[in-house]
Formats: structure tokens, sequence, C-alpha cells
């Protein structure tokens, strides 16, 4: 059975997925905002392309119909855009949400509709939550139907910005994130021996020490050379330190140390591990 | 060291990218064009990769490396989950009958599931509507207090011509469009205010009586009683019924929230929800057939005993569906108790 964890999460607007294979990803839930200019989008859509078939109806209406029979294509073009709007309104949707998984609107925003268990919804789900569009328009349901003040308060009061639609549905919308594969970061040019000598064996760093050190590796290419030795200059003497190691070349600094922490008894490790030939 | 036999970052990831690469296309692939589109090679790869991709983020997060290797293959295994795990069980469910007859049957199981709140929804619609209707008859200035004096005037014209005056093909479309628009949407959002404990669908279904009894009463009043009756027997059924049958589903929607049982509100409102949907695409359903009939059929120069006649059969069968359609058919009714998560 598949089920959102229940455990310490951080204050943080994911919801995690277990999947039936044990691993837990993240999706970013969609916040009102994104999702209000989403929803706008395709009203636009919606409406700016019934306007358009409904200025070539009327046009061939008009155009091919001779005097006597203008009141009977009248009369057809009416009703085919009355049951085009009423498409519009209630259908567009929940249609292309079931079979998408989003809309225009959304896709350009990066948005996607899920059930709360991390699959694609339905028709069933698709359905249920456009229709209840109209509970979310209470109390002004008739006279500004994209105000949705009943849908806005459930979305503050709910822990994943569900709306009374997405409630009822079992469904959220979230921002898929799809980072691109970075190449891991390697020590260039490698430890020279007189490097290697005098750093300590032992170098051992948090989370939040590697983390800061490797987002700083990452960009020192983008960063000014003056730039970079500044911030190198926070931590370098800190942990060189720490380490031994004095620091003449701040960044050569972190880098070692980083080199060090991240690969120590790995594999096929550079000889910046500091355990020589013990892993071949 | 339990991290010892771990490779470099580097290495890890140079092993195992051409994997991820080709997670990565058939993924793409199927999220762009569909399933349908993927080789068979590729369908054959599918579920293996991203069994290995799994297995690949959670050492990735064991031996912690980089942050961007873990974001990488979380989001490509969450793309790749989204894609396999799209299960849809109907499939298993229908066997081998085709879909319309699997909604024709799940249609009238579901109403005669929630057959008290659809009772009390025929009660809070047809109650008010007899009274309007009674009330208007003894009462002329009664209808001008719930519908506008002109529109009521315009309809007893409108009534006491008659059929014999053809409107033409085009009036005809025209009036379908307008009750599909009008009236689907009535039934719909008489559904979806239901969400506020029913008092939303309450409410539209004893104004709605309320209004149509009320002009019933008032056209026959003018003379035209036995013009509106022919015209309303043909579609009244379809679509007095749909309109009733949406607000019980509302209604059943709002008494989930307020006595959930032994659930949380949210969870007993998803399960009656998820039940109670069907009822509202039959409604609709129903709605647009009405609209059809009222647009070509109710209004047509037809003698008015067949129009009777029909709106008679109409009548017959509509009831008929309702009470005995989709009976034993054990299997269906087994799996939705199921979904709607009451085993006994």
């Amino acid at each position: 059975m598949l089920r959102p964890v229940k455990s310490f999460t951080p204050l943080d607007t994911d919801i995690a997925i277990e999947t039936p294979e044990h691993i837990v990803f993240r999706h970013r839930v969609a916040g009102p905002a994104r999702r209000m200019v989403a929803y706008l989008l395709d009203l636009v859509i919606c409406y700016g392309a019934f306007a358009a078939v409904a200025v070539v109806v009327f046009t061939v209406a008009f155009g091919t119909a001779g005097a006597g029979a203008t009141t009977e294509s009248l009369g057809a073009s009416v009703g085919f855009l009355l049951v085009l709007a009423f498409a519009v309104q209630w259908l567009y949707f929940a249609v292309l949400e079931a079979w998408r998984g989003t809309t225009p609107g959304k896709a350009a925003m990066g948005l996607r509709v899920l059930t709360t268990t991390g699959r694609p919804i339905g028709f069933r789900e698709a359905a249920l939550r456009n229709v209840l569009r109209a509970a979310d328009a209470l109390p002004l349901a008739y006279t500004a139907g994209c105000i949705s003040i009943a849908g806005l308060a459930s979305m503050v009061v709910t822990r994943h910005f569900q709306r009374l639609g997405d409630l009822a549905a079992a469904t959220i919308v979230v921002m898929p994130h799809r980072a691109r594969a970075a190449v891991a970061v390697v020590l260039w040019p490698p430890a020279r021996p007189e490097e290697l000598a005098r750093l300590s064996d032992g170098v051992r760093l948090d989370a939040d020490e590697r983390e800061a050190i490797e987002m700083f590796l990452r960009r020192r290419q983008q960063l000014g050379p003056e730039r970079e030795l500044e911030l190198a200059n926070m931590i370098a003497p800190a942990l060189g330190a720490r380490f031994g190691l004095p620091s003449a070349d701040p960044s050569r600094t972190l880098a070692l140390i980083y080199d060090r922490a991240a690969n120590a008894g790995r594999g096929d490790a550079p000889p910046s591990s500091g355990a020589p030939g013990s892993w071949s | 060291m339990e991290l010892a036999s771990a490779p470099t970052e580097a290495a890890f990831a140079g092993r195992r990218r051409l994997d991820w690469e080709r997670l990565d296309a058939v993924v793409r692939t199927a999220q762009r064009r569909g399933l349908p589109a993927l080789t068979p090679e590729q369908v054959g790869l599918f579920s293996p990769l991203y069994r290995d991709v799994c297995a690949d983020l959670a050492h990735a997060q064991a031996v912690r490396y980089s942050a961007p290797l873990v974001d990488y293959l979380q989001g490509l295994a969450a793309a790749a989950h989204t894609v396999l795990y799209s299960g849809r069980t109907m499939r298993s469910v229908r066997g081998r009958r085709s879909w319309v007859r699997v909604a024709l049957e799940a249609f009238p199981r579901a109403v005669r599931r929630h057959r008290v709140a659809m009772l009390v929804a025929f009660l809070l619609f047809f109650v008010p509507l007899f009274g309007g209707l009674v009330g208007s008859l003894a009462d002329p200035g009664f209808a001008a207090r719930i519908v506008p004096e002109s529109q009521l005037r315009t309809l007893a014209d409108a009534y006491r011509e008659g059929f014999d005056a053809q409107r033409g093909a085009g009036a005809d479309a025209a009036m379908a469009g307008f009750y599909v628009n009008n009236n689907v949407g009535i039934a719909l959002r008489c559904f979806a205010t239901g969400l506020a404990f029913g008092l939303g669908s309450a409410f539209y279904l004893v104004e709605n009586g309320l209004a149509t009894g009320a002009i019933m009463g008032y056209v026959a009043a003018h003379g035209a009683g036995a013009n509106i009756l022919t015209f309303v027997v043909g579609h009244g059924s379809l679509e007095l019924g749909a309109i009733a049958l949406a607000g019980g589903a509302g209604l059943q929607l709002g008494w989930s929230l307020v006595s959930p049982g032994d659930r949380t509100r949210v969870a007993s409102l998803q399960a009656s929800a998820r039940s109670v949907v069907v009822v509202v695409f039959g409604a609709a359903v129903m709605l647009f057939m009405a609209a059809a009939v009222e647009g070509f059929w109710s209004a047509s120069s037809a003698p008015a005993t067949v129009k009777r006649g029909v709106g008679l059969a109409m009548f017959a069968i509509v009831t008929a569906y309702i009470a005995l359609g989709g009976r034993g058919s054990a299997q269906a009714e087994a799996m939705e108790r199921i979904e709607a998560g009451r085993w006994t």
C-alpha cells in the first residue's frame, strides 16, 4: 500500500511519497499564487478559443446562408456555441487533466495534478476536482467565478495547498522537478604528494559543512577571483586549522578537504582520500 | 566501515549514467506521446531500469553522495514512478465487457446505493414543486413573487400559442444548446455546492422545484395548462429526475461531512465523493438526452396524445432503469463496495 510517509519532516511545502520499492521522494507542492496564474492562463486560452470559434461560426452562418435561411443557420450556430460554452466551462479542465495530467496553463507554469499517493489522476478524480470548482467559488459562485474564497481558505488551512475539490478527489498539484544530472566534484589538478603529506587522515565534515563547500566548489568558476577568495576565506582558515592544513590558497584547501571527506574509504578513490592503495 | 566498498561519486555516476539516460528517454517518450508510443524493447526495459534507479537512489542517499546527484535521481525516479504506476484498474474489473455497458450498470447501482439521500433530494425538489404549482393555481400573485412577472407573461403567451406554428430546426438547435448549457450547469452546481454540508444542494433543489412549480401553475392558470403538460411530459422524467439525482449526490457529499462515522471527515468525504460521482456522470448524461428531447421533440407539432404517450413510456423506462438496471452483476458490485471502503 502506497501512502505518504509520516515521520519528522522539515517545515516545508513538500509531500513525501513512499513507493513500493521503499524509495521516498518528495514533490514540491504548488502554492495558490502559481496556481492562480495557471488558472488565468487557462481561462484566456479557453475563452480566446471560444471567441475565435464564435467569430468563424457566425461569419460562415451569415456568409453562406441566403436571406431566407439566415434565421435557421443563426439558430443552429447559437445552439452549437452554447454547447461549446458548456464544454469550455465544465469539460476543458476535466478532460485535459484526465488525459494528460495537466492543462496548457498548468503546463506553462510547470504544474501537474497527482493523487495524494503520487499517482496520475484518472477521469473520476479529474471530473470531481473540477466540478467542485463551483463549491470552491462559494460564496461568490455567480458574481465572480474566478475569485474562489472558499478554495483559497481551504488551501491556506490544508497542509498541501488543497482546495475543496482537491480534498474531495484526494489530489494535489505539484511542480515536478527534473534536475539535470550534475557532474561529480573532482579535485583538479590532482593532489600533489606534499599536499597529501600535510593533510591529516581523519578528515570528517558534517552534512552542512560538506554541502556548503560543495556548493562553493560548483559555483566558483562563475565567481570573480576576488569574490572566490572572499568566500573561501570565510571558512577555509577555520577548517584548515582543524585539519592541520595551512591555507595559502583557501580555495585549494577547501577542495582538498572536500575531496578527502567525500572519497575517504571509497572503492576507486583518488590518492587524496588518504587510504593509499587499500581499495584498488 | 560500512561505506568501505562504495565507489566514489564520479565512478558510480560514470558506471550508471547510461542506464539513467535510457530510463530518462523512456519516461520522456511516455510523458510526451503516451505509453503506446513505447517500443517493445522500451516496455521490457522500463520496469527493470526503474527498479535499478530506485536502488541507485537508495545507495546514493545511504553513502551520502552530493545533493545534485541525489536530486537528479529523485526527479528521475519520481517521473518514472508517475508513468509506471499510472495503473487503471478498470480493465480488470470490467473484464471483457465494454465501457458503455459498465457505465450503464454502474449508474443505477450507484443511485440505489445512496437511496436515502436520493429520496430526500426527491422530496426537497418535488414537494416545493407541487407547492408552487398549487400555490400559483390558487393565487395568481403567488408565482410573481418567485419568478419575475415579465418572464411569466412571456412563457404563458408562448404556451398559449401551442405547437402548430413550427419554429424551425434552427430555433430547435438553439434551444437544445441552451438546455445543455443551462440545465447541466444547474445540476453540476447543485451537486458541487452540497460540499457545504449539503446546504447548497438543498437550496438549489428547493429553489428550482419552487420556481418550476410556480411557472407551471401560472401558465396553467392562464389557460395553457394542457399545452405545458404536453410540453413537459416528454423530457420531464429525464430532466427533473436528473436534477433531483444530482442534488441527492450533493446531499450525500454533505452528509459524509456531517456524519463521517468511524473515519476522519476528509477520508469520509473522499470515499463518498468517489462513489457518488458516478451518479453525477449519469445525471449529466440524462440531462444531455433531456436537452435533445426538449429541443427537438417536446416543441414539435406532433399530436398531443402521441407526445403524452411517449412521455409516459419515457417515465416508465427511466424508472425501471434506475430501479432494476445493473442488478445481478455481483462481481462489479463487490468491487464497488471495496472501493467505497465498505467491507460488510
